[in-house]
């Protein structure tokens, strides 16, 4: 009796050994495939598909940081040139994104003015800001930070920030539509350095890792 | 918290929204569960996940294969009929010098859409008749790497926003590419709204679990 007693408590001792003790903030999800995993510091590796989710506490913003300020720079271009370059009866005229959402204004378009200028002005800086402020909001802890939610900031941007390739999927469709003897809409080279923008800046979105923002949980 | 192993984290969710932690507790057949501080859905049960994938990404695969091959809008602008196609929208840019532009918007409306509905032919195939556990793996990393930059919706709505630019100027004739592509956007919404990536990695780990339990007792 006393031996199956002492038996059944040294099972229970073992198997209190195997149990692990997590608190709760350590706990991260992996940005691939959304397992739950324990933080364990440097080189975490995910348990269901091996992507890696820490590097070094010390590293993962830079890259986040590389792309974003490649969006910003390429973002200037994209305001300055011609996105839409209209060619009727042998004169050649361009707009730019800001021309091009005051003309539609001007023509009474105003749900289209108002579309485009969502997608390509507020939108993209919106997104500007919301990255920086991610970024250094990590980084340096700011004054009232624990009021807002980042990881829901984060996810209307991710949300969001597709949308402003309307522009420049708009210039597509016109380009191959319109190629008349006449008259013949080319894109600009500001459809180039806008696209580029958009992509770094989803770039920059995705390399931002969201395991940095803890203090919500 | 205690956990016995690490397989006991499958049975936690983290919400993606507002990354709430949740415990996933038993949920019926077809019903969803939400997150109690956003509301967002954190995942569903639906027991015949890998049938219902399958048919619609096959349905998806085929209305996208129609919304490659016809017009999508016809216009009447001075006496001339023109039309286009997605392959013929970033064609004409490369045509124009824009290799950039064309190339991402290429991948963006064309290939990523095209890879992603692929995927999950493959995916629910290999689910359905349980082989392949590192494939399937494979190609579910794959898919959430791609997933982000697929936007079919993205086009269509800009084709009504280019449209809606040329009312006036020209005669506008809708073609079928148009609504096949309408459709497979929402086949594209319904499937990322109810199968959720991580609903198929939890199946995958049953089927799979299944398997290897039953290859050893054999
Ligand atoms: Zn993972
Ligand atoms: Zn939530």
């Amino acid at each position: 009796m006393d031996v199956e007693k002492k038996n059944l408590f040294k099972k229970e001792q073992e198997r209190e050994v195997c149990m692990i003790e997590v608190k709760e903030d350590e706990l991260i999800r992996c940005p691939v495939c959304e397992a739950v995993n324990i933080d364990k510091g440097k080189e975490n590796k995910c348990r269901r598909c091996g992507s890696a989710i820490y590097k070094h506490r010390t590293f993962q913003t830079e890259k986040s940081w590389a792309y974003l300020i490649t969006a910003i720079i390429a973002y200037i271009p994209a305001n300055l040139y011609p996105m839409l370059i209209t060619k009727q009866f042998g004169t050649t005229e361009g707009s730019t994104i800001l021309g091009g959402v005051l003309m539609l204004w001007e023509h009474g378009s105003y749900p289209i003015a108002a579309i485009i200028f969502f997608a390509s002005i507020v939108i993209p800086v919106l997104k500007f800001l919301v990255l920086f402020y991610l970024l250094i909001s990590v980084k340096y802890p700011l004054g009232k930070d624990r009021k807002v939610n980042k990881h829901k900031l984060y996810y209307l941007t991710e949300v969001i920030g597709p949308w402003s390739m309307i522009d420049v999927f708009v210039v597509a469709i016109l380009a191959a539509l319109i190629h008349l003897a006449n008259i013949e809409i080319v894109a600009g080279t500001a459809a180039t350095a806008f696209a580029l923008s958009v992509f770094f800046t989803l770039l920059a979105a995705h390399a931002f890792d969201t395991r940095l923002i803890k203090e919500n949980r | 918290m205690k956990l016995e192993n690490e397989d006991a984290l499958d049975d936690l969710v983290i919400c993606h929204k507002c990354h709430t932690l949740h415990k996933e507790i038993n949920i019926q057949d077809g019903s969803k569960a939400c997150c109690r501080e956003c509301g967002t859905v954190l995942y569903r049960y639906d027991s015949r996940l890998a049938e219902h994938g399958l048919a619609l990404s096959i349905a998806a695969l085929i209305f996208f294969a129609l919304a490659n091959f016809f017009p999508l809008v016809k216009i009447e602008i001075l006496g001339h009929e023109q039309f286009i196609t997605i392959p013929k929208t970033f064609v004409s840019l490369f045509d124009n010098g824009f290799y950039i532009v064309g190339l991402i918007c290429s991948f963006l409306i064309f290939i990523f859409p095209l890879m992603i509905f692929s995927i999950y032919v493959c995916l629910f195939c290999l689910l359905k008749l349980r082989i392949g556990e590192t494939l399937s793996k494979e190609l579910l990393i794959l898919l959430s790497h791609i997933m982000p930059w697929s936007m079919s919706d993205i086009f269509l709505i800009s084709i009504l926003v280019a449209l809606v630019k040329l009312i006036g100027y020209a005669q506008i004739h809708m073609g079928i590419a148009f609504w096949a592509l309408m459709v497979f956007v929402l086949l594209d919404l319904y499937m990322t709204r109810t199968m959720h990536i991580s609903e198929i990695w939890m199946l995958r780990k049953r089927i799979f679990l299944k398997k290897n339990r039953k290859e050893k007792s054999a």
